[in-house]
């Protein structure tokens, strides 16, 4: 006998590859999205800092934006630079 | 007194008797003669200056003989007959005798009469002015004092009789042609069609009414038995005529035979003097119509449940109803017996869920048919409600057929949009500018509830009213949702999208993110595929075959149920690759496959056969490995694919069924290369085998309930270390106020706590006594 697999149609689930589930932030899984948003990935996705903490891009903007003297990460108070 | 006068007049007492016997016979033989006296006689007793105290005596005279002779006489025929035409026969007898005894008293009373004339008595006797009148009362009360117990059988006899013969001339008329050569007998007097006495009895019935009501003693000898007589024909006309058959509206041929055929026979017996007869034929007439409007509808209330799941069909039937029940008072029988129908025939677990939705669907309309306020429905429904609440599968059944293809009433309903009204909404005012068409709910509504609420709800409303809360639906449509998308594998979206802006309507937007979600990823998924086959550099298009993927957001997906499976190393290769593309496309994401879920297009070549299926995984699995070794036992399979071996020898029952393998001993399975010596059932090729049962990827709603229940254990668990005791209720209200806080609060019933704890105390984890939980001490 012998079988031939025309194609195969499998089902996956995708995830971000962090080092934690829950953006520390809005505590929110980083599969889900942020407070603001209503679609998950492409639509609300992820930023990593030097300090290699991560966040929703939703999330760490607004922190970022409502810190007037400087731009501190909100996990390990390091200065906030993204990564490249 | 007769002394004085005697004395007076200077006669002796018998001279006087003598004269007195003389103008009055019947004072002085028993038998009253016919002759009458001369006029002088009754001057000359007028000069005794008797004259009350003689008409007192001759009254008197009277009143005997009917006592002792003639009432006797006449209720003496009415003993024991043999057959119904005997008691025809006697009746008629004894109505004669009474008419001749009356006819006998007549000239006398005249006699008496015109001595009251001359001597100016006008007094009254028994609330009477004429002599005549007096003289009925008399009849009737002696009559009516030594009423024998069996006299209506008789009474029953004559009218039974008659009625018969009357029905079968009103028959004949219309269906003559047809029947009557075959019939022998005839349809009314039971005689042979040569002897009819139909004529004679009819003459005999006319004859003998006519003496009845000229004695006044129709309706007190006869009344009562004619009304059971005409009821019970009414009762089995409407049986008869209405009888299992709903599409047609009854009331107006109803009346109109009622008005002919039955007022027929009635002014049959009353018409001797049209004009005194007129009223209480009018008011017989007003009193059977009301009989019939009742018998009416108690036969449609017994028939409800059958006219309900009928519906659309049995529509007349339902306006007949509302009709009749404006004009009788059976509003309570119908609950009553509607309730106790739906009890018996409908809320047991014989009965298959999708079937009692059907018919409360139907119940829902009906009812609202019959009763635009709502008010029937919704006490006549409460244990359907309640029943429906208690089933497992309710929401499910709920769901799949809203979303159903094809004709499906809730579907039509869904898509005639309107936003669901729940019962948890604030009263609304009552629409102000239409106030003089208000009209009060009826006596049997619940007053906790606004009425409008009650007439606007519409049956998508009703359902989910069942249970109270939109949350349990929407979640089943998720399950129900995720199921479909991942059986179905077409990445055609557009029904589903349109499903869910119907819903959308009646649930809120904010209810349904969830399914927008995983539509949104069945979409993605196409471009995504598309986009990694396009490119070359993602190599894909270089493999063995066409792998594509289904990828979803599992944050929003139900939770899927666990399942592990081995693929073939050359599966997961291909598999990998994809990740790979995945990963390079979409940075910082990965994959984490469902190797259990997806669908697999194969061709298999046998020495003889040749196949294309499109089948899952794991038989595509099963399969695959029968290339290497045509002999598996499950155990070795199972260790291979790690699945276990129960679901395993499922699976294998498909190839079996496919003529692919042959279970040579227990548990041990061989590929079957030729077909020859099992060619009974050639497969057709290319046929695309849907698996047989087909299971639920997700995991049940059931499963999902218990695993947030258990979120609350933890928190029963400290409380009982700390008080030891607690009653039901106060576990209750302690999750109430500690644990249903916050963001993913789950709220939890009484009742589904109770169900909860009780499983608990089986499974040995609690203990309950005397009314209260405690832990077991371990």
């Amino acid at each position: 006998m012998k079988v031939t697999i025309r194609s195969w149609t499998g089902v996956a689930t995708w995830r971000w590859v962090a080092n934690d589930d829950n953006c520390g932030i809005c505590r929110m899984a980083f599969d889900g999205c942020c407070p603001d948003c209503k679609l998950p990935g492409d639509d609300c996705p992820l930023v990593w800092g030097q300090c290699s903490h991560c966040f929703h891009i939703h999330c760490i903007m607004k922190w970022l934006n409502s810190q007037q003297v400087q731009h501190l990460c909100p996990m390990c108070r390091q200065e906030w630079k993204f990564k490249e | 007194m007769l002394n004085s006068y005697w004395l007076d007049a200077n006669m002796s007492t018998d001279d006087v008797w003598k004269k007195i016997c003389l103008a009055f016979p019947i004072l002085a033989d028993n038998e009253c003669s016919r002759e009458c006296p001369e006029d002088n006689v009754l001057e000359e007793i007028k000069e005794l200056k008797l004259n009350k105290c003689i008409e007192d005596i001759v009254i008197c005279r009277i009143e005997q003989i009917m006592r002792q002779k003639i009432t006797p006489d006449f209720w003496s025929r009415f003993s024991e007959r043999k057959t119904e035409i005997g008691g025809f026969e006697r009746f008629k007898d004894a109505v004669d005798f009474l008419y001749n005894s009356f006819s006998n008293f007549l000239p006398m009373l005249e006699n008496l009469e015109k001595f009251r004339t001359i001597s100016r008595i006008n007094r009254v006797i028994y609330g009477e002015e004429t002599l005549l009148g007096t003289f009925k009362v008399i009849v009737t009360s002696t009559l009516l004092s030594q009423l024998p117990l069996t006299h209506q059988i008789i009474t029953e006899d004559f009218y039974k009789v008659s009625f018969k013969v009357f029905c079968n001339a009103d028959k004949s008329d219309v269906d003559q042609d047809e029947s009557s050569e075959d019939v022998v007998q005839c349809g009314g007097c039971s005689h042979e069609i040569e002897q009819c006495h139909c004529q004679a009895i009819l003459l005999v019935f006319h004859e003998t009414n006519r003496k009845l009501i000229e004695l006044d003693l129709l309706e007190r000898l006869a009344g009562e038995v004619i009304t059971t007589l005409i009821h019970i024909r009414i009762e089995n006309h409407v049986q008869e005529s209405c009888k299992g058959s709903f599409d047609t509206s009854y009331i107006s041929s109803l009346e109109s035979w009622l008005s002919t055929v039955v007022m027929g026979w009635l002014t049959h017996i009353y018409n001797v003097n049209a004009v005194s007869t007129q009223s209480s034929i009018k008011k017989f007439h007003q009193k059977i119509s009301h009989f019939l409007y009742e018998t009416y509808t108690r036969t449609r209330i017994e028939q409800l449940f059958n006219i309900i799941i009928e519906y659309p069909d049995s529509q007349p039937a339902v306006e007949d109803l509302r009709i009749c029940l404006q004009k009788t008072d059976l509003r309570l029988y119908l609950t009553q017996k509607l309730q106790r129908a739906l009890e018996t025939r409908l809320l047991h677990p014989g009965v298959n869920t999708p079937d009692v939705l059907t018919a409360y669907v139907a119940a829902i309309r009906a009812l609202r048919q019959l009763d635009p306020t709502g008010v029937l429905l919704e006490t006549v429904t409460l244990p359907v409600r309640h029943y429906l609440r208690w089933r497992d599968d309710t929401v499910r059944c709920v769901v799949s057929s809203l979303t159903e293809e094809g004709p499906s009433e809730l579907a039509d309903e869904l898509v005639r949009g309107e936003a669901l009204q729940l019962d948890e909404g604030a009263p609304s005012d009552e629409d102000m500018t239409n106030w003089e068409g208000w009209n009060p709910d009826p006596v049997d509504a619940d007053p906790s509830k606004t009425s409008k609420s009650r007439r606007t709800s519409d049956i998508i409303s009703m359902l989910v009213n069942v249970y109270g809360s939109k949350e349990l639906f929407v979640n089943e449509y998720r399950t129900l949702l995720a199921d479909r998308l991942l059986s179905q594998f077409t990445y055609n979206t557009e029904k589903e999208i349109r499903y869910l802006e119907l819903l959308k309507l009646r649930f809120g937007e904010s209810q349904l993110h969830y399914c927008e979600v995983m539509l949104k990823d069945v979409y993605d998924s196409k471009r995504i595929n598309a986009h990694l086959h396009s490119d070359p550099n993602f190599k894909l298009d270089r493999q063995q075959f066409p792998s594509t993927a289904m990828i979803l957001s599992a944050q929003f997906w139900p939770p899927f149920k666990e399942e592990t499976l081995e693929l073939p190393d050359f599966v997961k290769e291909h598999l990998q690759i994809y990740t790979k593309a995945f990963e390079t496309l979409k940075g910082n994401r990965t994959l984490s496959w469902k190797p259990h879920l997806g669908s697999v297009n194969i061709d298999i070549e046998l020495k003889d056969r040749k196949f294309n299926l499109t089948v899952s995984p794991i038989h595509a699995t099963i399969i695959w490995h029968f290339q290497t070794k045509n002999q598996w036992t499950v155990e070795e399979l199972s260790q291979l694919m790690h699945v276990p071996a129960t679901v395993l020898r499922r699976k294998i029952a498909f190839w079996q069924s496919q003529g692919m393998l042959r279970e040579i001993s227990t548990d041990s399975f061989l590929l079957v290369e030729e077909s020859s010596t099992r060619s009974k059932c050639p497969v057709p090729p290319d046929m695309v085998c849907e698996d047989e049962e087909t299971e639920s990827a997700m995991a049940s709603a059931h499963d999902q309930r218990e695993e947030e229940l258990q979120v609350f254990w933890s928190y029963i668990v400290g409380m009982l270390t700390n008080l030891d005791l607690m009653p039901l209720e106060r576990i209750h209200q302690m999750l109430k106020m500690f644990a249903s806080q916050g963001p993913t609060a789950v709220e939890c019933s009484l009742r589904e706590l109770r169900n909860f704890l009780d499983r608990k105390v089986r499974e040995h984890r609690l203990l309950f006594s005397g009314g209260f939980y405690r832990l077991p001490k371990s």
